[in-house]
């Protein structure tokens, strides 16, 4: 089935399923209850002692309820997948999706909350009014720069981890992608020069997570719509103001100050990660032939990556990865973000950075047990790297002295695979017992 | 991206050979301005116009303080002020820097610290002793740049545009 028959019976079966089912996820009762009695403990007049004590320690609220194990994600619907600024109420099958993933892959509960703001500063405030119910928050489908200064705000401001996935998630991805390439091509990360194609949200915190793992800064380029970021470049006053995250790389990255477009970057370059336009023809075959020995190409954009992997690999590319699952290498944040928030939730984290995130991606990285040119990062089904990528996150959080609950590794791998596991069985038995339906058209 | 132990800042008087890579400085500082305010949007047409105006500011140190900051023979950096009389008021004379640029690269390195020593040099020697700056009201970077180093506001200018309605 070509490309875009696909993409259209992936369309009208989400529409069709959408109106049957209503939604993606529901609230149910994880407690006994045998008669209304019940109550009595579950809810008043039992209760208010339970929020008395944690009116008395507000930490308590980790152990009393079920804020350990829930997150928000949190949008305001500006930056949503390809189709743009489609608003809260559009963004919300979305962060059901989302959600779904959240819980079955990590077994968070994480509650989809679209909202109407107008400004960041008004995302901000809406965010720390909530923080008392949550153990975290996910980021989701911000429009660049305003998400590089919400997570700013609320990663300072917040005593829960404030992640965008956009951002965080797919830095973590391709980090662990190039450490494997780098090991199967015997590189040394602080001599990979590393080329970016596109600036957004995604290559900019990518770029900042590669100099947290050691990549030199000199040795990173990024290009942009106007070309090689440059200190020199004309619209660079224009970027300080209003996007200072570029403008603090386009100052300290490409030593050598390179100017001009895509080819020029590639030049004696090791590896490129293209997160830009979804056109397969961005980046041309006889400029991979330019690149140093073993040329490493992630071509990121969605649905159609920036090269084909065949037309790359016959411009010499030797490891090609994309975002897509029928292609190998598939850089994929569902690869981290189930794994970060069951970590950071199970050691009660106050807040997650950039030394956290490059032991995730080492996490991941190592997972891949039969490493080759196709098999840079692990696949989806690999299901016990979720606890995996979960107790390396828990622990490092304690390392950063950010863990409300501390441990060894092995007990929270332990935590992590329990809950995930314990998660999955509930589930199963709903669809055995039929309670969640079947799809409409197969036999109920 | 350069070393910081190794740079040495050359600051000296602008030479009229200057005059090409200044224009370039002083060209992005007004593209700077018009970020910040569509009143202050450059025409790019009228570069010949500024080529001959600060040409000869350059000469005219009677009337101009124009100073450059170089590296490496590069300038990396700009300050053009006007000596302004003060009818009326004690000091009679003023200076006020309209023009104050460093390349990005060459910020946070003490670069402005250099070329404001150097004015304020020059402006002992001229016995003035009233220095003000004037930059776009909404250009936040410099009016914090000009509080950070003792600067108070002492004056406002409004503007607006007359549109066709108005002009009756």
């Amino acid at each position: 089935m070509q490309d875009e028959e696909r993409t259209k019976k992936f369309n009208d079966l989400s529409v069709k399923y959408s109106q049957f089912y209503k939604g993606k996820i529901m609230v149910l009762p994880k407690v006994p209850i045998n008669t209304l009695s019940d109550f009595s403990y579950w809810y008043t007049p039992g209760v208010a002692e339970v929020s008395r004590r944690i009116a008395a320690d507000s930490d308590l609220s980790f152990d009393l309820t079920g804020r350990w194990n829930s997150i928000a994600i949190l949008t305001d619907g500006t930056r949503v997948l390809g189709i743009g600024n489609v608003g809260p109420e559009a963004a919300m099958p979305v962060m059901e999706g989302k959600s779904m993933i959240f819980n079955y892959l990590g077994g968070v509960n994480a509650v989809p909350i679209p909202i109407r703001t107008k400004t960041k500063e008004e995302f901000i405030t809406v965010a720390k009014a909530l923080e008392p119910s949550f153990g975290g928050y996910n980021l989701e489908d911000i429009e660049s720069p305003k998400c590089f200064y919400i997570l700013r705000e609320l990663q300072k401001e917040l005593t829960i981890p404030a992640w965008h996935d956009d951002q965080l998630g797919t830095a973590c991805i391709i980090l662990a992608g190039i450490i494997n390439s780098l090991r199967l091509s015997g590189k040394k990360i602080e001599d990979a020069q590393v080329v970016f194609i596109g600036s957004g949200a995604a290559n900019i915190a990518a770029s900042n997570l590669l100099i947290s793992a050691g990549f030199k800064p000199g040795n990173l380029i990024l290009v942009d719509s106007k070309g090689i970021l440059e200190p020199e470049r004309e619209d660079i006053d224009s970027l300080m103001i209003n996007n200072p995250w570029k403008y603090e790389l386009a100052l300290n990255t490409n030593r050598d100050r390179k100017k001009g477009g895509i080819p020029e970057a590639l030049s004696g370059s090791d590896i490129v990660v293209s997160a830009a336009k979804s056109d397969s023809n961005t980046i041309k075959p006889q400029w991979i032939k330019k690149m140093n020995n073993y040329p490493v190409i992630f071509a990121l954009a969605n649905p159609v990556p920036e090269i084909w992997p065949h037309v790359a690999k016959e411009g010499g590319a030797k490891i090609v990865a994309t975002g897509r699952g029928d292609f190998p290498n598939q850089i994929n944040n569902s690869l981290v973000f189930p794994g970060v928030f069951r970590g950071v939730l199970d050691a009660r984290a106050k807040g997650v950075n950039f030394s956290i995130m490059v032991k995730a991606s080492y996490e991941i990285a190592d997972f891949v047990s039969e490493l080759d040119d196709d098999n840079i990062v692990p696949k989806m089904t690999d299901t016990d790297l979720y606890p995996q990528v979960a107790s390396a996150v828990a622990k490092a959080t304690e390392d950063e002295g950010l863990a409300r609950r501390t441990g060894s590794k092995k007990m929270f791998y332990d935590i992590a695979k329990d809950i995930i596991e314990e998660n999955r069985k509930i589930f199963r038995k709903l669809m055995d017992e039929k309670l969640i339906r079947n799809l409409p058209g197969e036999q109920q | 991206m350069k070393d910081d132990k190794k740079m040495k800042i050359e600051v000296r008087d602008a030479r009229s050979e200057d005059l090409k890579p200044f224009l370039g400085l002083i060209e992005r500082m007004k593209r700077l301005n018009g970020e910040f305010d569509p009143l202050y949007t450059i025409d790019e047409e009228k570069r010949s116009d500024a080529e001959k105006f600060y040409g000869n500011c350059i000469v005219d140190t009677q009337n101009y303080i124009v100073i450059v900051a170089e590296f490496n023979k590069s300038i990396v950096g700009v300050l053009k002020a006007e000596i302004r009389k003060r009818i009326y008021y004690n000091p009679d004379k003023e200076a006020r820097i309209i023009d104050l640029y460093i390349m990005p690269e060459y910020r946070r390195k003490k670069v402005g610290a250099a070329l404001l020593d150097y004015f304020y040099l020059k402006l002992n020697k001229l016995g003035i002793s009233i220095v003000t700056a004037e930059f776009p009201a909404l250009n936040l970077i410099a009016l914090n740049f000009y509080r950070k180093i003792g600067y108070r506001n002492i004056g406002s200018i409004f503007g607006t545009t007359i549109d066709a309605k108005r002009v009756k």
